[in-house]
């Protein structure tokens, strides 16, 4: 228990230090000047030398790598995300808000692909083969094979401009999160759908079912206690996976959609190189990540204790 | 008095079972003997599959405990589902004296089937069978899994267990010295079908059909301690 807490701490400290300095790395030597960014960021307007020179003073940038990246590592250790090279502001609270404008349609995405795709799942095995377990099949298909932003168009101009049932643009009202969620949750349940459907199928050929059935339980008991829990190891296997897409696709909505959140919030800090910006949204990223992936791990050995058991 | 006719199996397209009929009477011990593959826990599954959807109490042990219990679940879930399965209330069934008797009394219910060894898993599946007093019980090969000294000591608990009760018994074995001693009746199966059925001793000692006559010849199976 100890060893794997402290294996744990390991990984996320190699996790969160590696993603740190790829990013800072990826982002000082991208092409272009980042002064002349922040600086058209900042004022608006085309600026004359010696103001980006300025800029770049300010911004650290004329110190070298190792001493900007020091500049920015050494607060952050102390959970201090510094300001923005732009505004000037302290980032947490922009950022904070950024992410409760992302978390409801995080979260909605996520609820609304996880009820699709059971509910399309547990259609398409009533009778595997049929033609309902097909259509599914292929609606699944159909779901991987469309782009997140065309089908966000599609909803919108379906909805928004020919129905006019629901707004598009923004985020005032909590309906405005209606058809950016559903954009999310069609391309989750798209995924998820599959690996459900053969979960239950390959659950189903267990071979101590026969038994557990001539003891006289209910066919409903089965489903409830011992195909569910079989086929629930490859969905949890696969959802850090699928908790990458689903934030792939955030970014990709929130710009469709206009709205407020995480990923406008990114798009806009690497449009003006605003490197702490960036950086605090890769980290918190890369943070998040680590600990789904733990969750994930501790879920397994709740589920199936044998992987537990092996590892030791 | 269970009659069943017209048990058959047909797997991937091949016969597996030809048409049997059975009568087997209330508290009867029968010895369902033949080689391997001769389609022995097939005529098993289906007899009881056949008396369960007509509602009779029947009970089953496999003949691998993997077979039986889901590795995902703890014992004791596996207990209560089938205490539950019965409609017992949970807990009804003082199950320390059954445990004790088994000698899996110190196994830890928390855990998982794979956390107890092969023998106690096919105790556990042994008692689980006698929770209730079921009209008949299979059991395949129940002592596949155990030394010989429990597997005989578990056979002696069977006995003690049905004793005076209307339960009728089908011990599926290769173990003609363990059915010698064990059951009243034998039915020798071969390919599929029940080639042969007669009072244990007379199959032992004037064996008339090839597959019976191989079994008996193989070692003089009386002697034998259990
Ligand atoms: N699901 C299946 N699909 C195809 N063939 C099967 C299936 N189950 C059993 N069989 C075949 O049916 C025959 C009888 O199998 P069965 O398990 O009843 O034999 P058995 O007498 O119990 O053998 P053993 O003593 O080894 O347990 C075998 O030839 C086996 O290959
Ligand atoms: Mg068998």
């Amino acid at each position: 228990m100890i060893k794997d807490l402290m294996g744990f701490v390991l990984r996320a400290v190699v996790v969160l230090s590696g993603t740190a300095l790829a990013t800072f790395v990826l982002l000082w030597h991208a092409p272009g000047d980042p002064a002349q960014a922040i600086a058209m960021a900042r004022f608006d307007a085309l600026l004359t030398e010696d103001v980006i020179d300025q800029v770049r003073e300010e911004a650290g940038l004329n110190a070298g790598f190792w001493t900007a990246f020091r500049a920015w590592v050494g607060p952050l250790l102390t959970l201090d995300f510094g300001r923005s090279a732009v505004t000037g502001r302290a980032v947490w609270p922009d950022l904070l808000v950024a992410i409760r404008y992302m978390l409801p349609l995080a979260l909605a995405g996520l609820a609304i692909g996880l009820a699709i795709s059971l509910s399309l799942a547990i259609v398409a095995v009533k009778r595997p083969g049929g033609w309902l377990d097909r259509f599914a099949i292929a609606i699944a298909s159909l779901g991987t094979a469309i782009p997140a932003y065309w089908l966000g168009l599609l909803l919108i101009l379906l909805f928004a401009v020919h129905l006019a049932w629901l707004p598009a643009m923004g985020a005032r009202t909590p309906e405005h999160v209606i058809l950016p969620a559903l954009t999310l949750g069609l391309g989750v349940a798209a995924s998820l759908t599959r690996i459900i459907r053969s979960g239950i199928l390959e659950a189903r050929g267990q071979s101590f079912l026969p038994a557990i059935r001539r003891r006289g339980v209910s066919s409903r008991g089965i489903d409830r206690d011992h195909i569910a829990p079989h086929a629930a190891i490859p969905v949890v296997t696969v959802f850090g996976l699928e908790l990458a897409f689903l934030l792939e696709g955030v970014v990709m909505v929130e710009v469709i959609f206009g709205r407020p959140g995480l990923g406008t919030f990114l798009v806009t800090a690497i449009h003006a190189r605003d490197f702490p910006q960036v950086q605090a949204v890769i980290v918190l990223t890369a943070l998040m990540f680590v600990t789904v992936n733990l969750l994930i791990d501790v879920v397994y050995r709740v589920i199936d204790p044998r992987i537990g058991a092996r590892d030791a | 008095m269970l009659s069943v006719s017209g048990l058959h199996a047909v797997r991937a397209g091949r016969t597996i079972l030809h048409p049997t009929s059975l009568d087997i009477a209330p508290g009867e011990r029968i010895g369902l003997v033949g080689a391997s593959g001769s389609g022995k826990s097939t005529l098993g599954h289906v007899l009881i599959d056949e008396l369960r959807s007509r509602g009779c109490r029947v009970a089953h042990v496999c003949q691998s405990p993997d077979e039986a219990l889901d590795p995902l679940r703890s014992m004791r879930f596996h207990w209560h589902e089938a205490e539950r399965a019965l409609g017992l209330e949970l807990g009804a069934i003082d199950k320390n004296t059954l445990f004790t008797s088994l000698k899996i009394a110190d196994g830890d219910l928390r855990k998982r089937p794979w956390g107890w060894s092969r023998g106690m898993q096919q105790r556990f599946v042994i008692a689980m069978a006698l929770i209730s007093s079921p009209d008949l019980i299979v059991l395949d090969e129940p002592s596949s899994a155990l030394d010989p000294v429990v597997a005989a000591a578990t056979m002696d608990l069977l006995d003690q267990h049905l004793e005076g009760k209307e339960t009728a018994m089908i011990l599926i074995t290769h173990d003609l010295g363990l059915a010698a001693r064990r059951v009243s009746k034998l039915m020798v199966m071969e390919t599929g079908r029940i080639v042969e059925q007669a009072p244990t001793e007379k199959i032992l000692q004037h064996p008339q059909t090839r597959a019976a006559r191989s079994l008996v010849a193989h070692r003089s199976w009386i002697k034998l301690p259990c």
